[in-house]
């Protein structure tokens, strides 16, 4: 698979803070590429560079085969956003409001209406297109967001916490839609997100830490690298204890081994098999990798 | 072009659909008038007769006529301008929403989202602009119309002339606006102090020389006098028909600001055309240099890197 995003020793300050340092890493076409880290890691001052809202100090961004340098205008075509709060005019209809934006990308008269009609159909946008985005609940507005984002049909859709505030189902419909488009039209995404859960659906995921990376990889590779397994045991904490292992109690008659690898995790149960009539082995999570890659717990609601 | 006039809809649209806002703009002239209705004109129609020596016969509507001609074209001279730049603070309220981001992503060019707000804030200004005429020819039916339709012509297109020098002075100053505070302190200086500097609430011939001096430096000062010169011209044609001494009809002009001087020289009323249509290209050529220095220096940061 092609590279569609290349960023190599990406840098940029707000005077003495240092808020992106020296970061590199590609991203394929077609997949989903998922931005972890804190507020403040250098996640969406990257997005801006690449979108460019902002100026980097240094280093080169290439979307699309085009050098950001010189070709803005070209890679703004190939560029989908989703803002983390919604931005459009909340006034003006969702009619209105998706008509001006197509404009700006000289989509109007017939090839509008023709397009509105696709995402209308795809977002199930009809019911709401006369009402003001004001007026509109949080997840009817998302919808409005990344139809908005797909005006221009681009090759790659930034998304910065898109879920964010929105209802499971909001959240899946909104995920539905993406995988979708990502199989038929081989859409990039990238994204930044604080729900585990998300990242984990990742192809290739990048852990940002004070405007470094701290860690990369698929999320197997890096639950691999740096979560380890957990054994679960169903039964008496007696034979638990005699293991001789750190373990942790999840609730009554529940425990919980950490463990480097499966292949220790098979070595135990071989060498304890009267400890082990009801368990089961999982790996690690995402959150397990962002806390040993970052030292930092990264908890839902605080991203 | 087409990006340009998409802009210019959305901007239109939101001064529109904002009734906060649209209310706002709609009840300055509608406010003023009543003030000056209720409180100046029994002051002003004292004045001027007054001020016409005894023995001088005259139609006592005229008066009426005249003041209501002068009340019009305060009304005016202040609304265009503080309607601009009620209608113009969008720009400053899309960055502060950070719907300017939006708009900034796509490949539009950023003279194209400037001049949207340019256009936006002209439709936006002649529209309350042109209410404003309305209501003020209304109120002259009732005080005394004497305006023939050329005048209402010129009127018409002396409103043009001022909501562009309100677009481009408000352009210039709201461009580097970027917060709420910053916003509504800019409008509250504009909406107190405006009225005064163009000579709207008081009469320049009641100042004293050097601040009169100071005032015509200012361009709107050259629009309030273009108004009353087109405001009163009816008034002072019946006047003159009803053979009012030159002498005493040429002291009123200069009282009620038909006649401006420039440190001595009279300023004809071609000058003041002149002087208006100057502001407006200067303010406006410097609204473009602005953006055009801003691009420029875009490009040599990214030529540094």
């Amino acid at each position: 698979m092609e590279d569609i995003i290349r960023i190599e020793h990406l840098h940029k300050s707000y005077g003495e803070v240092k808020a992106v340092q020296d970061i590199s890493f590609r991203v394929r076409k077609g997949e989903l590429f998922a931005f972890l880290g804190l507020n403040g890691a250098g996640k969406s001052t990257t997005i801006s560079i690449m979108c460019g809202q902002l100026r980097k100090d240094g280093g080169m961004v290439e979307i699309n085969g085009k050098n950001l340098d010189g070709n803005q205008e070209e890679i703004k075509r190939d560029l989908g956003v989703v803002f983390q709060n919604s931005v459009l005019d909340k006034a003006l209809s969702v009619y209105d409001n998706l008509e001006t934006r197509a404009a700006l990308y000289g989509i109007t008269g017939k090839a509008f209406k023709t397009r509105l009609a696709e995402l209308t159909e795809l977002f199930d946008l009809k019911d709401i297109l006369k009402r003001p985005i004001g007026k509109l609940s949080g997840g009817q507005s998302r919808r409005v967001d990344v139809a908005r984002a797909l005006l221009h049909q681009p090759k790659i859709l930034i998304l910065d916490e898109p879920t964010t505030g929105l209802d499971p189902q909001t959240r899946k419909t909104v995920w539905g839609i993406l995988d979708d488009l990502r199989k038929r039209e081989e859409l990039t995404v990238f994204l930044t997100t604080h729900y585990m859960e998300e990242a984990a659906d990742a192809d290739y995921v990048v852990i940002l830490d004070n405007g470094k990376i701290s860690a990369e990889g698929t999320p197997l590779q890096l639950k691999n690298e740096y979560a380890g397994d957990f054994i679960t045991i169903y039964g008496d904490e007696e034979k638990v204890k005699a293991l001789g292992k750190d373990y942790e109690t999840v609730s009554a008659g529940v425990y919980r081994i950490a463990v480097t690898d499966t292949a220790e995790a098979t070595a135990l149960i071989l060498q304890n098999p009267e400890a082990f009539t009801d368990y089961e082995i999982v790996k690690g999570k995402m959150d397990d990798v962002f806390l040993a890659a970052t030292g930092k717990k990264l908890t839902g609601g605080e991203v | 072009m087409k990006q340009i006039l998409s802009l210019t809809k959305r901007n239109v649209k939101l001064f529109f659909r904002d009734k906060g806002m649209l209310i706002s703009s709609l009840i300055t002239p509608v406010i003023l008038l009543f003030l000056y209705a209720v409180f100046l004109f029994d002051i002003y129609r004292d004045t001027f007769t007054s001020a016409i020596p005894a023995g001088i016969p005259y139609d006592k509507d005229i008066i009426d006529g005249l003041v209501g001609g002068l009340l019009l074209s305060s009304l005016l001279a202040v609304s265009t301008i503080t309607v601009s730049f009620c209608a113009n603070l969008y720009m400053v309220q899309d960055k502060v929403t950070k719907a300017r981001n939006d708009l900034t992503i796509t490949p539009v060019k950023p003279y194209k989202i400037a001049l949207g707000y340019y256009f936006g804030t002209f439709c936006n200004g002649m529209i309350i602009s042109l209410v404003a005429l309305t209501l003020g020819c209304v109120y002259l039916a009732f005080t005394g119309w004497y305006l023939s339709f050329l005048d209402i012509l010129a009127l018409l297109g002396d409103v043009i002339l001022l909501v562009l020098l309100g677009t481009s002075l408000s352009s210039l100053i709201c461009y580097p606006l970027t917060t709420q505070g910053q916003l509504s302190a800019v409008g509250t200086i504009i909406s107190a102090g405006y009225g005064f500097l163009c000579g709207a609430y008081m009469p320049l011939a009641q100042y004293g020389e050097g601040l009169r001096n100071v005032l015509m430096c200012l361009p709107g000062t050259y629009g309030t006098s273009l108004l009353r010169n087109h405001a009163l011209r009816g008034v002072y044609a019946e006047m003159e028909s009803q053979n009012f001494p030159a002498e005493a009809l040429d002291a009123m002009k200069t009282v009620s600001d038909c006649h401006i001087e420039f440190f001595g020289h009279r300023v004809e009323v071609w000058q003041m055309y002149l002087v208006l249509a100057g502001a407006v290209v200067v303010l406006t050529g410097g609204y473009i240099l602005i953006h055009y220095i801003a691009g420029k220096c875009r490009k040599k940061q990214k030529k540094t890197k």
